[in-house]
């Protein structure tokens, strides 16, 4: 490696337009040798546009502006182009090959080099392991893909990228599918790739991972980079307000008050859910409580304490055993998802892809696509009525582009998590059930669905909210109920102030404090 | 880390022993309806019986597992089986014959470019592989009905025995379309096995992405298979004019289905991603001794059709069970 210059990667003047729409314009990022740099970004502010020119995806000519390894201009026209002047980038999705196993899906850039090379299955398998062991990545070479969750899937991508030994590694928001150990991990590996001299590029949007992991910060806000700080210099106020462009003081709404007058929509009896894997034997032990006319009544608790699976109960996708459901004062079964939908169930999973987004449909159709039959007239879909009909929502949203023709391939992750909200909302079930409704969103695009959360409750409707962020759950709820360990362990009143006793509550430790 | 490896053999293990223990069963209904089922004769029909489509078959699965489809192989070895008699044994007018072996070489030549045309049409086309190649399938079968007129080509091996060679002596000539399939299946097997470019293309059809960002290029790899294929199923279609001396009306006719079959029973992924020539045989053997064997016990042969289409039914609701266990 001879050095030419004490920048591993310079973006000089880059600016690209998709038509009319500006992405990036005069965006200069240099990153220096050795280091973390972080950069950070509101979805939709142009992250996602500035990694695919450096890999290469949007090749030269197709933006302005120059990029710059190690003192070198490059032009990349290719993936390939890339990874030959040592650029190595782990993207947001998961691109593994199933069938393949570990060490395979490792080897598989050395291997689509050489293919006519014979393949020694017990060589690749050890030198993937000697490889894994040098970083401490947890992962077993001979394990299949297909084995691994999705958290084991995003280390295996940022294993193979390492295995290429870049000069710099970009992690395009790495963390959003891992848990605390998995990303205390990824930090490690992280840290030990800069003490061999590997530059890391480390895109995310949540600050605290900057703060603990990062040297330099840039930050990126509408297609612009707004200022570039050194980590001696980070202070959370000032990044975040850099961030989103104001401050934060409103990102929750204010509560409206429900008193015990608001009739009683929705009250769940000792219900006793089915265990899918084994028939006959109870999930979670039985559960009560009651959701009143506008209110939110958040559950919460840690990942694996049963939380999804009411929700999920309710919605028709597990068998009651035992006890009732009662909606507006009238017992009913939960027996199919068609059924909980009749009775005025909503449900938004927290998987954005699996809830069902028209990916190459444009936004419109997608806010009306539940809706059509009201639309039609004479079997004839009313194009202004859609139009119009999907304008409200968009605008109450504040999508992304404000452009109702746009497809949602085109989206932002939490602009395209506004449309999965404007989707449901639009059918005005009478019980909205969220699971995680702002994983993966950014804090503008947060508080867009924060509001319209809010406002739909205010308008009369029941809203069951379920979060692992506490702040966020307490914030919005009215009250919460606390599962620990498949059990109802107590309820609380909302507010930020009761952040501890939620806590201690769904660690199991919260049968003394108060209330 | 030791036991998943040995969990892993195990598993390999385990289904080609099921698919053993199931073809030796499948023999055994047979002998006991019929005993002379087993016998060199009969043994030998059912191998010759497999012989061609094996042949069209083995980079068929290869491609297969790379997630593309060819449904022409039947076709393409009945034009490329034409157009090599047409060759070999010369227009009216053409006194000597040509040797037969050139005939292979145009059988290669004529399925390797109907493969490259599917290739085009596929990639460069963006169409997709199971309708382009249908397509394929009508062209090459209405050529190959059209260049002979409707009319078988004899003389094939006349060359052969005018320098006094006898085809039914020797063993080689015999025995050559047994040995082309031998050599094709090693062949196969080691690519896919035993190569870097058989992890390669498992990972095209198991996620097209990760190949590509792993800088594989993904067209350039499925035009080989495609013209691999091709030039198999070219070759399939010419070693058996050259075997049975004559092209004959039905070459090819129904093979793509066969070869499906045989596929997905020796447990390649009709998805893409997983693909095995070891299963492939086995699912030859099993498709060709169930229809060797209705023959045998004296089943109607409308209902043979009925009972292998089941049996493929049955094989892939299986598989899919399978898949959605693990």
């Amino acid at each position: 490696m001879t050095s030419n210059s004490q920048y591993a990667l310079e973006m000089i003047d880059i600016s690209k337009s998709f038509g009319n729409t500006i992405a990036l314009s005069n965006v200069d990022l240099r990153v220096k040798k050795g280091t973390i740099h972080g950069l950070i970004g509101q979805n939709g502010a142009g992250k996602s546009t500035l990694m695919k020119i450096l890999s290469g995806l949007y090749p030269a000519g197709s933006f302005t502006g120059q990029i710059v390894i190690d003192g070198n201009p490059v032009e990349l026209n290719s993936t390939l182009d890339a990874q030959a002047v040592g650029i190595s980038i782990v993207p947001q999705e998961t691109t593994v090959a199933d069938t393949l196993n570990v060490a395979e899906n490792i080897l598989l850039p050395e291997m689509s080099k050489s293919p006519l090379k014979p393949y020694d299955k017990s060589g690749a398998l050890a030198k993937v392991s000697e490889f894994l062991n040098s970083y401490n990545i947890p992962l077993q070479p001979d394990k299949l893909a297909s084995s691994l969750t999705l958290a084991e899937k995003q280390i295996l991508m940022i294993a193979r990228a390492i295995y290429l030994q870049p000069q710099v590694l970009v992690l395009d928001e790495p963390t959003s599918s891992l848990t605390g150990d998995e990303i205390k991990n990824l930090f490690a590996v992280t840290r030990t790739l800069k003490s061999l001299g590997i530059t890391t590029v480390f895109i995310t949007h949540k600050m605290d991972e900057i703060i603990e992991l990062c040297d330099t910060v840039s930050i990126l806000r509408d297609g612009q980079i707004v200022c570039q700080v050194d980590r001696s210099e980070f202070e959370v106020d000032v990044l975040v307000s850099h961030m989103i462009g104001r401050d934060l003081g409103d990102l929750y709404p204010p509560q409206q008050r429900v008193g015990n007058e608001a009739p009683v929509v929705l009250k769940v009896i000792d219900l006793v859910v089915g265990n899918p894997r084994k028939p006959g034997e109870p999930l979670l032990n039985p559960f009560s409580f009651e959701l009143r006319q506008g209110e939110i009544l958040g559950i919460g608790g840690l990942v694996g304490s049963g939380r999804s699976e009411i929700v999920k109960s309710l919605f028709g996708h597990y068998k009651i055993l035992g006890g009732e459901v009662h909606v507006q004062g009238n017992p009913i079964k939960t027996r199919s998802v068609s059924e909980s939908i009749s009775h005025g169930f909503g449900y938004i999973t927290e998987d954005r892809k699996a809830e069902g987004l028209f990916f190459n449909l444009a936004i419109k159709e997608n806010f009306t696509a539940s809706i059509l039959k009201f639309l039609t007239n004479l079997s004839f879909l009313m194009k202004a009525a859609e139009k119009s009909k999907a304008r409200v929502y968009l605008e109450n949203l504040q999508v992304i582009p404000q452009n109702l023709d746009a497809p949602i391939s085109s989206l932002s992750g939490g602009n395209q998590q506004k449309v999965v909200l404007g989707k449901s909302l639009i059918t005005k079930p009478s019980i909205l059930m969220l699971d995680e409704p702002t994983k993966g969103v950014d804090i503008a695009s947060k508080a867009e669905i924060y509001k319209t959360i809010a406002e739909y409750a205010k308008q009369g409707y029941a809203v069951l909210l379920i979060s692992s962020e506490f702040p966020e759950l307490l914030a919005m709820s009215h009250r919460v109920i606390v599962f620990s360990g498949g059990q109802l362990v107590g309820e609380m009143a909302g507010g930020l102030e009761n952040e501890k006793a939620l806590m201690l509550m769904a660690i199991g430790a919260g049968n003394d404090s108060k209330n | 880390m030791t036991t998943t490896t040995a969990r892993g053999l195990s598993d390999n293990l385990k289904s080609s022993l099921l698919r053993a223990v199931f073809l030796i069963a499948v023999v055994a209904i047979f002998a006991v309806q019929n005993p002379a089922f087993i016998n060199g004769a009969s043994i030998r029909s059912v191998i010759q019986g497999l012989v061609f489509v094996g042949i069209a078959a083995v980079f068929l699965t290869i491609l297969i597992t790379a997630g593309e489809f060819d449904i022409s192989v039947g076709a393409n070895a009945a034009l490329a089986g034409t157009l090599a008699a047409q060759y070999v044994v010369g227009g009216e007018g053409v006194a000597d014959d040509r040797s037969p072996w050139s005939g292979l070489l145009i059988g290669v030549l004529v399925g390797l470019i109907i493969g490259l045309i599917n290739a085009f049409v596929v990639l460069v086309g963006n169409v997709p592989s199971f309708i382009a190649t249908i397509a394929m399938l009508f062209i090459a079968k209405s050529l190959a009905t059209y260049i002979p007129g409707g009319k078988p080509i004899p003389g094939y091996r006349d060359s052969w025995a005018e320098q006094g060679i006898d085809f039914q002596e020797s063993f080689f000539l015999s025995n050559f379309s047994i040995i082309v399939l031998v050599v094709m299946i090693v062949v196969g097997h080691i690519v896919l096995k035993r190569t870097h470019f058989g992890v390669v293309i498992a990972s095209i059809g198991s996620n097209k992405e990760a190949a590509r960002t792993s800088g594989t290029q993904v067209k350039r790899v499925k035009t080989i298979l495609f013209a691999l294929t091709g030039a198999g199923a070219g070759l399939a279609g010419a070693v058996s004019v050259l075997h049975f001396g004559s092209i004959y009306f039905s070459l090819g006719s129904g093979w793509e289905l066969t070869a499906i079959a045989a596929i997905v029973l020796g447990g390649t992924s009709l998805f893409g991603g997983r693909g095995t020539i070891i299963g492939l045989l086995f699912g030859l053997a099993l498709m060709q001794t169930i229809a060797s064997g209705m023959v045998a016990v004296g089943i109607d042969p409308w209902w043979q059709t009925v009972i292998t289409g089941g049996i493929v039914l049955a094989t892939l609701v299986v598989e899919q069970l399978r898949r959605k266990v693990s």
